[in-house]
């Protein structure tokens, strides 16, 4: 399996302030991200998914144990450029992250950076505002944009430095239901074209549409599979303080109350077509 | 009796700029003592700017707002007698604590409206039980040095001490874990409960809305585009969809079924309500 993360015994240490304790926000984790996949982390506030996905491009360098982005170690400071640029991060409130006054500028940022040529940042500027549909908006003002908006142009910001890999840290958090569902539609359609996805997410209803799910508590994965066989631990998902999608919910307490669901629903989609073709065969005996 | 009789309010940001833009066009609307209020619309509706209106922090361009017989726009108005009304807790509140200590953070309210320091402390114990926090634990530590979830709730703590009759949540919350979100949201509801006072909360999230509000103002453009029970509001989904909001996840849910042909009479809000909609049909034989 091509692996384009591997994170091998990763430990994350720091002083607590109030009490000069060491805590370990992220306590010896190992995970392989394969190439082109797309994985959700959820856990509570405070469970290390933060932790977990700033050691990944090196904003924050391991206590213990090792990262390796594309084959170059996180620690490894000769490589930190080329991490980076093959992992880029979209964080939680968009205006914290926008830097020009005007959104193509602020997509050519990171490309300047690099010290590309004009010609070629002109076309991956226009080629990552196009793929967040956010061409037509080149000429404006960030600040006059929707939140989802603004939340693309950051998006399309790292997209301009050719990533293999993004993560994303609770971007829709701060967003209305039509912006989660702007950012959502974005992140599916990089994924397809081929860009690793690694999303932090607070909303299980995104975690489902993942190929693969990690739960985190604690500074640990103590569930990491497809969201069918993670989300099929209802009891311990709750215990921890976390939800699970609606369906799966419902399916959870009607086969509690003696209804037989098939345990391989998922989605909403999944649920209603079980109901519709159970209806059926109730129907077609009266 | 109405507690809150807003009439006819407009409101124009930047009047005479190039960037002149109407936020509120003669938005009316009455709150009954006690009601649960809850205000829905996309980013950019004239939600924010509706809600700053009522605590007086903008002006109207015309129309009124009276709260309990007193008309807050009126210009001989001591902003002090609107806010001892009227408490506002702003999107990410945490981010507005200051002082060095959680008791001295939640007396600041409380002091700055002429409460003698005892009444100030006694509102300080009141309200730091009623968000669920620990006084003899939390009251001397740094505010800075809790939790997210516990700063948001001295935050919110420092707004229900000076006992406003009314109190308006914006996105209380935004970015908590599903734990953290539940919780506040009871809180919410013990406020309510013990204050009796009205909540007037805006939020995203239109299952929290459908469980908690007894009125949903929805808005759009800077219009008040519909008005009415959970029940009423979330009926018209061709509309609420027109507007680019969603219905609660049980009401879509259920729409999705009746799209399929099945026949359902009832119009659930909730997840107990679908529950107890597909127990019914699937226990049909």
């Amino acid at each position: 399996m091509d692996n384009i993360i591997k994170i091998e015994n990763l430990i994350f240490e720091y002083k607590r302030e109030e009490d000069n304790e060491i805590v370990k926000a992220v306590n010896d984790i190992s995970i392989d991200i394969e190439r082109g996949s797309f994985v959700a982390i959820i856990g509570k506030n405070g469970s290390g998914k933060s932790t977990l996905a700033k050691n990944l491009n090196a904003l924050l360098l391991p206590s213990g144990g090792a990262v390796y982005v594309n084959g170059n170690n996180t620690s490894d400071e000769t490589k930190t450029w080329d991490i980076r640029q093959s992992a880029g991060m979209v964080f939680q409130n968009p205006d914290n992250q926008l830097v020009s006054s005007i959104v193509e500028d602020d997509v050519a940022f990171g490309p300047e950076n690099l010290g590309i040529e004009p010609t070629e940042i002109r076309q991956r500027v226009d080629m990552s505002l196009n793929a967040v549909n956010m061409y037509e908006q080149r000429k404006k003002a960030p600040h006059l944009l929707s939140g989802g908006q603004k939340q693309r142009i950051a998006i399309a910001g790292v997209v301009a430095m050719k990533p293999q890999c993004i993560i994303l840290d609770e971007p829709t958090a701060m967003l209305d239901p039509h912006g989660r569902n702007e950012v959502m539609e974005i992140i599916h359609k990089l994924n397809s074209e081929g860009i690793t996805i690694l999303l932090i997410t607070h909303f299980m209803d995104e975690a489902a549409q993942a190929d693969r799910v990690i739960i985190m508590e604690n500074g640990k994965s103590i569930l990491d599979g497809t969201p069918l066989e993670v989300f099929r631990h209802v009891e311990e998902i709750k215990k921890i303080g976390l939800d699970v999608p609606m369906a799966v919910e419902l399916a959870y307490r009607l086969r509690k109350r003696g209804v037989i669901i098939p345990d391989d629903i998922i989605s909403e989609e999944d649920l209603i077509e079980y109901v519709f073709n159970r209806s059926k065969e109730f129907n077609s005996y009266i | 009796m109405y507690l809150i009789e807003v009439k006819n309010l407009t409101h124009i940001y930047s009047e005479g700029m190039p960037y002149q833009t109407s936020a509120l066009t003669d938005v009316s609307f009455n709150v009954k003592p006690g009601e649960f209020v809850g205000i829905i619309g996309h980013t950019g509706s004239g939600k924010s700017t509706l809600i700053q209106h009522l605590n007086g922090l903008l002006k109207p361009k015309s129309g009124k707002i009276i709260i309990d017989n007193v008309d807050i726009t009126s210009k001989d108005i001591k902003m002090r007698d609107i806010r001892r009304k009227i408490g506002l807790v702003f999107q990410y509140p945490e981010y507005q604590l200051f002082e060095e200590t959680v008791h001295k953070d939640i007396a600041f309210g409380p002091l700055n409206l002429g409460l003698s320091q005892e009444e100030a402390d006694m509102r300080v114990k009141e309200a730091i039980s009623l968000v669920g926090l620990d006084y003899e634990e939390i009251a001397l530590r740094s505010p800075f040095e809790l939790s997210g979830g516990q700063k948001r709730r001295v935050a919110i703590a420092g707004v229900i001490a000076m006992k406003p009759q009314v109190l308006i949540l914006d996105e209380p919350t935004a970015g908590l874990d599903p734990k953290a979100h539940s919780d506040i949201l009871k809180m919410v509801e013990k406020i309510h409960k013990t204050e009796g006072n009205v909540i007037i909360l805006v939020s995203h999230n239109m299952g929290d809305i459908a469980a908690l509000a007894d009125k949903v103002l929805v808005m759009d453009g800077g219009r008040l585009a519909l008005c009415g029970s959970p029940e009423d509001v979330f009926s018209k989904e061709d509309l609420l969809k027109s507007l680019g909001l969603a219905l609660p996840p049980a009401a879509e849910f259920i729409s999705k079924l009746k799209g399929k042909g099945i026949n359902i009479s009832s119009k659930p809000l909730t997840v107990e309500e679908v529950e107890n909609e597909l127990y019914n049909i699937l226990n049909n034989n």
